[in-house]
């Protein structure tokens, strides 16, 4: 799906802190949004996390640097982090060149399915409405 | 929105009080000054890289890790800081960084105009007087907070902050001393002498109240001070400050908004380039060549150097390349593309 010049995937899960996550079995996949990385602007450094770190849902657990802003990401679902994107160290401009790609942020095995339930979709009214507002808030 | 007039506070709590506010679910601004200096990285630099761990030890000068964004800086008590804590969910934080910082720094720039000063805001986060940086400032989130930290600099030891950085060579610094000496100012030179800590904190006072409303002064809560002496065990040692950060594979200082000293290396087959620049508003300020590989004619490369200077950083690959052809300069194992690589990672 396309909002404005933005994409979001309709297989993915969504956030409001701006993330993706893609459900493959119990193993989810965590990014940042196109619209996510069009707000942080240039990231210049990516912390990545230690596998075999267990997160809560809502618990920070990585950090970005970009505009001399400390931002924090938020674990989608609670569970073990099974992999990082360590390409991110070297690279961390992928996640703006290709936030759905090779600029994912890290793995979960996640704890308990009912996290998804507290995730939007691309498809989702409420979804459009909390982008229409962002895009507001941001002039973007 | 609680207050909180420090004063001259010890040099580690300077730093602690803001980080444990957060924690704590609590909002406020804290005005201060640290009593004795000391070098403060951003959270996710490299101190060993950024930092001459070695000097600063010789010296007696602590190096601290913050968590909000930016770069080695040398603090002390002539610096008056802010520290502004406010939940994620606070209306003045809400939007882009930009608008963020535009909003809450108007009331350093409006305490730079009390004192007479044309002082204006600089995105993305600097307040700049005379085209020149007089406060500093980073942000970041802690916690469910986020956090904006800067300061007013009444006087800055210009060469404590050189001689703390780490550094490929003495040429490098001698370029960051004389671009500091000339794009960061302090009230002292803007007004002939520094005003008092103290009227610049009441003024810092009236001009935040007007934008985060009616401040309370508190002393500061029992709970804060727990807490900050939590942290310090934690954050004085050496796993945090030490642990790894970004290892770039060039040197950069960072000077203000938009402008940067930066040395990068190559490895060309023809041998290695080394260019040391300053870059301002992405063109090239100042340009030094220099490497072991051959240039004909000679002193071609300093012409070169001197050619680049002005011309925009996105061209340097074509303005390179037009250089080659109009001189007929040869350098073997040594392309324009090479010369523009060792260049492009200025970036």
């Amino acid at each position: 799906m396309k909002i404005g010049p933005y994409t979001f995937p309709d297989d993915l899960y969504y956030d409001r802190e701006h993330n993706w996550a893609r459900v493959d079995g119990q193993t989810v996949t965590q990014g940042l949004t196109d619209f996510g990385q069009a707000i942080a602007g240039e990231i210049i450094y990516i912390e990545t996390p230690r596998v075999g770190r267990e997160v809560k849902q809502g618990e920070a657990f990585m950090s970005m640097e970009s505009g001399k802003w400390v931002g924090r990401v938020r674990a989608m679902v609670g569970g073990r982090i099974v992999a990082a994107n360590d390409a991110l160290e070297f690279d961390s401009t992928l996640v703006n060149s290709d936030p759905y790609g090779a600029g994912w942020l890290a793995r979960i095995d996640m704890a308990d399915p009912a996290d998804l339930g507290r995730l939007m979709r691309a498809s989702d009214p409420a979804f459009a409405e909390f982008i229409a507002a962002e895009r507001a808030k941001y002039q973007k | 929105m609680d207050l909180y007039l420090l004063g001259s506070v010890s040099w580690l709590d300077s730093q602690l009080i803001y980080h444990a506010l957060p924690r704590l679910g609590l909002e406020g601004l804290i005005l201060l000054w640290p009593e004795s200096p000391y070098v403060c990285i951003g959270y996710h630099q490299d101190a060993e890289q950024e930092v001459d761990l070695s000097y600063c030890r010789a010296c007696g000068i602590p190096v601290f890790r913050r968590e909000v964004g930016g770069g080695a800086v040398y603090l002390d008590g002539e610096q008056v800081f802010y520290q502004l804590v406010l939940r994620r969910t606070h209306p003045l934080v809400q939007g882009s960084k930009e608008a963020l910082y535009r909003r809450l720094l108007e009331p350093v720039v409006l305490t730079l105009h009390d004192l007479g000063l044309a002082a204006g805001y600089k995105p993305v986060n600097d307040i700049l007087v005379g085209g020149r940086k007089i406060s500093g400032n980073g942000a970041g989130e802690i916690a469910d907070s986020v956090v904006l930290v800067g300061n007013v600099i009444l006087d800055f030891n210009y060469e404590m902050m050189v001689r703390v950085l780490r550094v490929p060579d003495e040429k490098f610094r001698d370029k960051v001393h004389k671009s500091l000496q000339e794009n960061l100012t302090t009230l002292r030179r803007e007004l002939g002498s520094a005003p008092d800590r103290a009227r610049v904190q009441e003024l810092l006072v009236r001009r935040f109240s007007e934008v985060l409303g009616p401040l309370t002064p508190r002393p500061l809560p029992e709970e804060v001070r727990l807490e900050a002496h939590r942290l310090a065990e934690e954050r004085f040692s050496d796993a945090w400050l030490l642990r790894r950060g970004m290892r770039l594979p060039v040197r950069r200082v960072r000077i203000a908004a938009g402008r940067q000293v930066v040395q990068s290396v190559h490895k060309a087959a023809g041998g290695l380039i080394r260019a040391t620049t300053e870059v301002a508003d992405g063109r090239f300020v100042s340009v030094d060549l220099s490497g072991d590989f051959f240039f004909y004619p000679p002193r071609a490369l300093d012409e070169l150097a001197s050619h680049l200077v002005g011309t925009p950083c996105c061209d340097a690959e074509s303005t390179i390349a037009a250089f080659y052809a109009t001189k007929g300069i040869e350098s073997p194992g040594v392309t324009p593309g090479d010369l523009a690589k060792v260049l492009s990672m200025l970036r």
